[in-house]
């Protein structure tokens, strides 16, 4: 046989079994390709979204394949490289050079990695105008866009994939040239036994990490102060260290106790489960560590853009409560409404009266403009709008949680004098509500106050410069697909004034901005999900393998194979629920910090989120108890 | 004989025939085997390489099914028994010693002999007490929390008997029991078995190649070729009376040994 053969003959046993490799590796090449591709020819795309930043966008979520990709591929190829050292270890036992194997291994590695690379940019270069056609219906662009076949994209996919790819074969010479026979034949059998654990310092370890990570959470809990950079890098310290001591010591000493509680009585379940997982937590801590940081990582990146591009609608609403106004300017506010008629459009057209002037909320601020908005008035379109009593304001601030950092400071009810020509007028602000009154175009701060204390401070006060009155004209129109055509007529009326933005022009920009996000993070989720599922079967399967001994011995003592699988479920439950449920963790408290930039709640968008990324995840532990039964009904 | 019959039957394999191979090419490794076995028996079974004794170890044990023949254990027919069935039976009838142990690694001694009565409905106090009684019987208690690469080979082919006795199996199967122990441990091994087969009646059938293993018998069964080919009755012989007749069987089965194989 030669060495050729050889390569053809393994190489075909290989794909048999990795195949879920070669396929997370297809399909990120394809992936990587098609944002080179967009990065690239963004000329297409830069035509309809009209934003050169999108450019970069590919650029860094090309990078991000890239990392994932490295990360993957070396530990793929490691977990590979110890299940092969058996066979590599018999070539050189029946007289192979080291050279020759690492030849052999060369070529295999090679012509496979090759194989998917091209098959990869081809299946991008295919698939490419269906990845097109999601963008353009997730940011709400009709019209097709063609996207050519991009030579650049091409090469920049095969160059930097032939580093990744050379960078296993770095790994495999090192294993050829640098492990002992010994060790070959032996790499199967390692695994640490479990030792007593040292109990007051692993419990003490043990809770350090659980200590860490609530530190993480509460400290992203608390708003973001000046040292934004810092707190940060704290948190993910705090949080990544208190993971991998849960990992390494608090799930291991947990299991220890519940062990010694069974007093030796552990039941097949448990001995099929909790023994073999504490057998290999120190090896495994290091790559359960990794999967649930990068799964938290996917479900927060996931879970935000999201929630940002389900929210886009309500996000706009909450700046732009009206779909159009006009400020004292009733000229074009009528020729708006004449040509609105036209059309045949079915509106509610509403004057708001206004005031504003100069006044400080709090005694330390310096004096600033204030509007006065009439609540009645704003109720009367329908709003939920609650008119306060007489001599009362509410302020409503349109600021996010988070960023209003000047409202602690501000108690309420908090007075607010206004001084004007001699005439002084008091208002008791009584609390603050995170949206805005007006639209946020609109100059001043907005407080609802009742419509009859607005026609009091006209009469009582005469004009002055530190007075205006504002009227202004509200239009919304009912049918929501007359919006488009209306706003049209706006930007006609409104001659592009970029100071009066209206609802459906800024609820179009953010749907872009946001579609286009939950492009590029929803195909990044895919493949990191991708990545840890795979890396986490890989696992699994050596796991099987070397847990097959154990499954023959049980069948022997009689037990079927109903009953061990029940116990390999539960270890599978195990293995994947832990680092699941870490990841969600991590990941909720993350999104719930950034939710405090958004005025909408963003339960609703996480929560489907998430669970569709716990099902595609669940599907992989589904595929490992697939291989798992295969080998305990061939083990008698 | 005649003891033998009042005695109740534990084992009874009739005209037990198995082979291996597909159409054309077919071996025939057992071709009819006869043997009974009864309460508190602690048979041994020899024969040169190839004579089939590890077969009937397995097809008896209800690991391997018989090609042909049929066989009681008590009054159970389990020549006809479906898998599941067979599992059951096999972990709440028979008990099991292996040459190289079969303990699980990831277990503690405890753990491994308390394993097969994990799925019975024993309760935890009784499982206790029945450990510890096993236990002192076979001087493992104080190694109950060691895990099976700390402790010694003897050490462990003891746990391996101690899990095989817990759940008081109606017969216990030892497959070269001392093929990977030094003779020190092996006899102390076997000394252990055989009072326990004294003490507690139980039925043992031991198959090994090894004269003296099989000395410590009340009976020896032959093989040859797929067939039974002699038996031999400790009686009230002492060990070393019996270990010279063993050897005396022996060496006529292996002088036609070598053709044969």
């Amino acid at each position: 046989m030669t060495l050729f053969e050889l390569v053809i003959r393994s190489m075909r046993k290989n794909t048999k079994h990795y195949y879920l490799y070669y396929f997370a590796l297809i399909f990120s090449t394809s992936l990587y390709f098609i944002f080179a591709t967009l990065q690239n020819d963004s000329s297409v795309i830069t035509a309809s979204i009209g934003n050169i930043q999108f450019s970069s966008m590919f650029n860094a979520a090309g990078i991000l394949v890239l990392v994932i990709v490295v990360v993957f591929m070396i530990y793929a190829n490691s977990i590979f490289l110890n299940r092969r050292s058996k066979e590599i270890g018999l070539y050189q036992l029946v007289g192979l050079t080291h050279s020759t194997v690492a030849r052999l291994l060369i070529t295999e590695n090679a012509l496979l990695g090759m194989g998917a690379l091209l098959i990869g940019v081809g299946g991008g270069a295919l698939v490419s105008r269906l990845f097109v056609l999601i963008l353009m219906k997730l940011i709400g662009i009709e019209n097709p866009v063609t996207l050519s076949f991009s030579g650049t994209a091409a090469l920049q996919t095969i160059i930097v994939f032939s580093v990744i790819i050379g960078l296993t074969l770095v790994q495999m010479l090192f294993k050829v040239y640098h492990t002992t026979l010994l060790d070959l034949f032996t790499a199967n059998r390692q695994g640490d036994h479990p030792k007593q654990p040292k109990t007051v310092l692993s419990a003490l370890m043990g809770l350090v990490g659980i200590v860490l990570i609530a530190f993480g959470y509460i400290l992203s809990a608390h708003t973001l102060g000046p040292n934004l950079f810092l707190q940060l890098a704290t948190i993910l310290g705090s949080t990544i260290l208190g993971t991998y001591l849960l990992f390494r010591v608090t799930i291991g000493w947990l299991f220890f106790r519940i062990r010694k509680g069974k007093g030796g009585q552990l039941g097949l379940k448990n001995s099929l489960s909790l023994a073999p997982i504490m057998h290999r937590m120190k090896g495994n801590a290091n790559s359960l560590t990794l999967i649930t940081i990068l799964s938290a990582m996917t479900l927060t990146m996931v879970a935000i853009s999201y929630s940002l591009y389900y929210s886009a609608e309500s996000e706009s609403r909450g700046m732009l409560p009206y779909d159009f106004i006009f400020e004292n300017n009733e000229q074009d506010a009528k020729s708006f409404r004449a040509e609105l008629d036209k059309a045949g459009f079915t509106f509610v057209n509403r004057p708001v009266e206004a005031i504003r002037l100069q006044g400080a909320i709090g005694q330390n601020e310096e004096g600033s403009n204030l509007l006065l908005l009439g609540a009645e008035q704003l109720q009367a379109n329908g709003r939920d709008i609650v008119v306060p009593g007489q001599g009362e304001a509410v302020w409503y601030t349109g600021l996010r949680k988070a960023l209003s950092k000047e409202l602690d400071t501000v108690a309420f009810p908090q007075a607010v004098d206004f001084d004007a020509n001699g005439v002084q007028v008091k208002l008791n602000i009584t609390r603050e509500v995170d949206r805005y009154a007006m639209n946020y175009s609109i100059y001043g701060r907005q407080l609802i106050v009742p419509t009859a204390t607005i026609r009091a401070i006209r009469e009582q006060m005469p004009a002055s410069p530190e007075y205006e009155a504002i009227h202004i004209d509200t239009y919304k129109i009912a049918d929501k697909n007359e919006r488009e055509a209306a706003s049209g007529i706006y930007a006609k009326v409104v001659k592009g004034n970029k100071l009066s933005p209206d609802f459906d022009t800024f609820y179009k920009a953010s749907l872009r901005k946001f579609g286009l996000i939950i492009f590029i993070a929803g195909f990044l989720g895919l493949i990191f999900l991708i990545s840890t599922g795979s890396i986490l079967y890989f696992k699994q399967m050596t796991e099987a393998e070397q847990e097959r001994k154990s499954f023959t011995i049980l069948r022997q003592l009689g037990f079927g194979e109903r009953e061990i699988m029940g116990g390999i479920i539960r270890k599978q439950m195990f293995v994947f629920a832990i680092p699941l449920g870490i990841g969600l963790m991590h990941s909720m408290f993350a999104v719930k910090a950034a939710s405090k930039l958004a005025l909408s709640d963003l339960t609703f968008p996480t929560a489907i989120s998430m669970s569709v990324y716990t099902l595609i995840y669940f599907v992989f532990a589904i595929l490992t108890l697939v291989y798992y039964r295969r080998i305990v009904r061939a083990a008698l | 004989m005649n003891q033998n019959t009042m005695q109740k039957t534990v084992l009874h394999a009739q005209q037990v025939r198995k082979s291996f191979g597909v159409r054309g090419n077919v071996q025939q490794v057992l071709r009819g085997i006869d043997l009974r076995v009864v309460e508190g028996e602690f048979v041994g079974i020899m024969g040169p390489s190839g004579s089939g004794k590890s077969t009937l170890l397995n097809v008896l044990a209800t690991i391997d099914k018989a090609t042909e023949g049929k066989i009681f254990v008590g009054d159970m027919d389990i020549s006809n028994m479906k898998n599941a069935e067979l599992s059951d039976f096999r972990r709440k009838k028979l008990g099991f010693i292996f040459q190289d142990y079969n303990l699980l690694d990831t277990l503690t001694v405890k753990e491994n002999i308390l394993l097969p009565i994990s799925l019975g409905k024993m309760k935890k106090a009784a499982a206790e007490a029945e450990f510890q009684a096993i236990a002192a019987d076979l001087g493992i208690g104080e190694i109950a929390h060691k895990y099976p690469h700390e402790i010694s080979g003897g050490q462990r082919q003891r746990t391996s008997a101690a899990r095989a006795l817990i759940h008081r199996p109606s017969i216990v199967y030892a497959d070269e029991p001392t093929g990977a122990l030094d003779s020190k441990a092996a006899s102390a091994l076997l000394g252990m078995i055989e009072e326990l087969n004294r003490q507690r009646n139980i039925t043992i059938m031991m198959v090994t190649h090894d004269p003296v293993a099989s000395s410590y018998c009340s009976r020896v069964v032959f093989l040859k070729d797929g067939m039974l080919y002699s038996e031999v009755y400790r009686g009230s012989k002492t060990r070393q009376a019996f270990f010279k007749d063993i050897l005396n069987v022996q060496a006529v089965l292996g002088g036609d040994h070598v053709d044969s194989v």
